[in-house]
């Protein structure tokens, strides 16, 4: 029947196409293992390339080697390497570079892109109750009403990211800010938070990323001082060491829980120093034998030679 | 003889009680505001020594919170919170017919709450235990998910006792007496053995891979085979290969 017709020259012409098909398969294993050969051959260092010649030459020496064969081998990986060898072999180190540094790039993209997520939490909780201070000492103390607003408005310019000047700050800036953070919860906790602030002035105007500092301040007064039944006392400090900058935030408070998560403040805090300085920068947390917590931010020391003419 | 209605307030922030009564002077000017307290032990303290009708609690105070004290105070007065924002708090609330206010407190609806007070004032305070189990219990998982694993590796470095983050850790290793605890930047020994940290540690945060060995998830970069066959884990930003023993390969088997 036609059928079978059609099936008879449908199978002569597949076994032609799988002829073809193999012929090609033969040539483009060939090509592939050509050029692996010659990138091995851009590649391999001159000794071992002698050792192998050697191998070679010995084999070719043996009743079973071919002499002439082995020799034009030599002479031709010899030629090849000389002549095309140091461009290919730059041509793969470009490559591998620039796969490298588009991963890289790709990678700093993807974690700014999430830092970007993490970054000002402008905590509804801290907001709601500072607006209704503000609306108490506007009845009971307008001044003092003020200047809270003020300290407000400090801080959101400061916290809020589109209201942020990009890039690191300096130190100065940091404890300015956290200054207006502080004088808030001061206002609100009264005498349960007691503040010392320690920065020497040659200090104040060396580069500390931004909100780093502010995180850690928030978290003593979160976990460690606002639980406490009693309060107590934020200590921040700044010391250089050689080429680092150190800056402590030392709390009395109630101290570390080892089950509770780390929270976004830290990971943000960890990520950004890790983006910004690799690991020439530090968060460090310890639990001080007198209680409380300590977290210290080490960062490489940067005097800001600028930092008079735009503050 | 009519006895005028007693009021406690419990707030940790002076200038929020000063408010309070402030206002509930002009809102009902009879009610005898007996204490003030500063924290949720002295709200429940205070609760016991004037007995008020009526007792205002913050929510988030230190000691124990606006919803801890309540739970101790619910069948002997009458209870209202007060919050700035509390968003979990306030939908309990509605759905569970607590009386609240929000800061700052004012208004009709303050003038609201006292009317309804004014009500109940001599009355058996209304039974809300059950509401109150169901706030905390849903508070409690609200603020930190799985609060039974170990979040913080506590290491003696030099004379300070030195907090790690989990999320820091690449990976745990049994050294002797010892567990190594690797991080991105450095190496410390803890004297915790690694049967106990893999006991405590989240099983969904760190794998087992070896008799010795315990692997942060999100740190493990590739898994290959050396020369004897063997399963060699990489993790990120460390040199060191991490071998998989047999019994631990079953989880890198191809997908």
């Amino acid at each position: 029947m036609n059928g079978g017709r059609l099936n008879k020259a449908g199978h002569a012409r597949r076994s032609a196409n799988g002829l073809v098909n193999i012929v090609r398969e033969i040539g483009e294993m060939t090509a592939a293992l050509w050029w692996r050969f010659f990138d091995w051959l851009a590649q391999v260092e001159w000794r071992k390339l002698m050792i192998v010649w050697l191998l070679v030459l010995i084999f070719g020496l043996t009743p079973f080697g071919y002499p002439e064969q082995t020799g034009a081998f030599v002479m031709l990986s010899f030629g090849l390497k000389v002549l095309a060898g140091g461009k290919r072999k730059a041509e793969i180190e470009a490559r591998d570079a620039t796969s490298h540094a588009d991963k890289e790039g790709l990678e700093r993209r993807l974690v700014e892109a999430r830092m970007a997520a993490l970054q000002a939490q402008v905590e509804p909780h801290f907001l709601f109750n500072t607006l209704a201070l503000i609306g108490q000492l506007i009845e009971t103390d307008p001044p003092q009403a003020a200047r809270i607003h003020q300290n407000l408005i400090d801080y959101l310019r400061a916290t809020l990211p589109q209201m942020r000047a990009r890039g690191a700050g300096t130190l100065g800036r940091q404890i300015e800010m956290s200054r207006a953070y502080l004088a808030i919860m001061q206002a609100r906790m009264r005498s349960r938070l007691a503040v010392s602030i320690d920065v020497p002035a040659e200090m104040q105007t060396a580069t500390f990323p931004v909100m780093t500092l502010q995180i850690l301040i928030e978290n003593a007064i979160k976990h460690g001082l606002e639980p406490k039944v009693d309060g107590g006392r934020i200590d921040i400090r700044a010391s250089v060491d050689g080429q680092q900058l150190q800056v402590d935030v030392l709390d009395d408070g109630i101290g570390f829980n080892v089950h509770a998560g780390d929270g976004v403040g830290l990971t943000n805090v960890r990520e950004r120093l890790r983006i910004l300085y690799g690991a020439r920068a530090q968060l460090v947390i310890e639990a001080p034998l007198t209680g409380g917590t300590r977290a210290s931010i080490r960062v490489p020391y940067a005097p800001d030679i600028f930092a008079k003419r735009a503050p | 003889m009519k006895h005028h209605a007693t009021a406690l307030l419990a707030d940790d922030e002076e200038a929020m009680r000063q408010q309070l009564r402030s206002r509930l002077r002009d809102a009902w000017p009879e009610l005898d505001i007996v204490a003030e307290a500063a924290n949720g032990i002295e709200a429940v303290a205070l609760a016991g020594q004037y007995r008020p009708d009526i007792v205002f609690l913050d929510i988030r105070m230190p000691g124990l919170s606006g919803i801890e004290a309540a739970r101790m105070l619910f069948n002997r007065c009458h209870l209202v919170f007060v919050t700035a924002y509390d968003q979990y708090a306030i939908e309990a609330f509605e759905q569970g017919a607590l009386d609240y206010l929000m800061k700052p407190v004012g208004g009709e609806r303050l003038k609201t709450t006292c009317a309804r007070l004014q009500q109940l004032v001599g009355r058996q305070p209304t039974d809300i235990e059950q509401q109150l189990n169901q706030l905390l219990a849903r508070h409690g998982a609200g603020s930190k998910a799985a609060p039974d694993y170990l979040r913080w590796i506590q290491a003696l470095v030099g004379a300070n006792l030195r907090m790690i983050s989990t999320r820091e850790v690449l990976f745990f290793q049994a050294d002797e007496k010892y567990t190594r605890v690797q991080t991105g930047q450095a190496e410390v020994l803890i004297r915790k053995p690694l049967k106990e940290l893999a006991d405590e540690l989240d099983p969904d945060e760190f794998w087992r891979i070896h008799r010795s060995t315990l692997v942060r998830v999100d740190a493990i970069e590739e898994v290959t085979r050396d020369l004897r066959g063997r399963h060699m884990l990489k993790v990120r930003n460390h040199p060191q290969l991490l071998e998989i023993s047999r019994g631990h390969t079953h989880r890198f088997q191809q997908m």
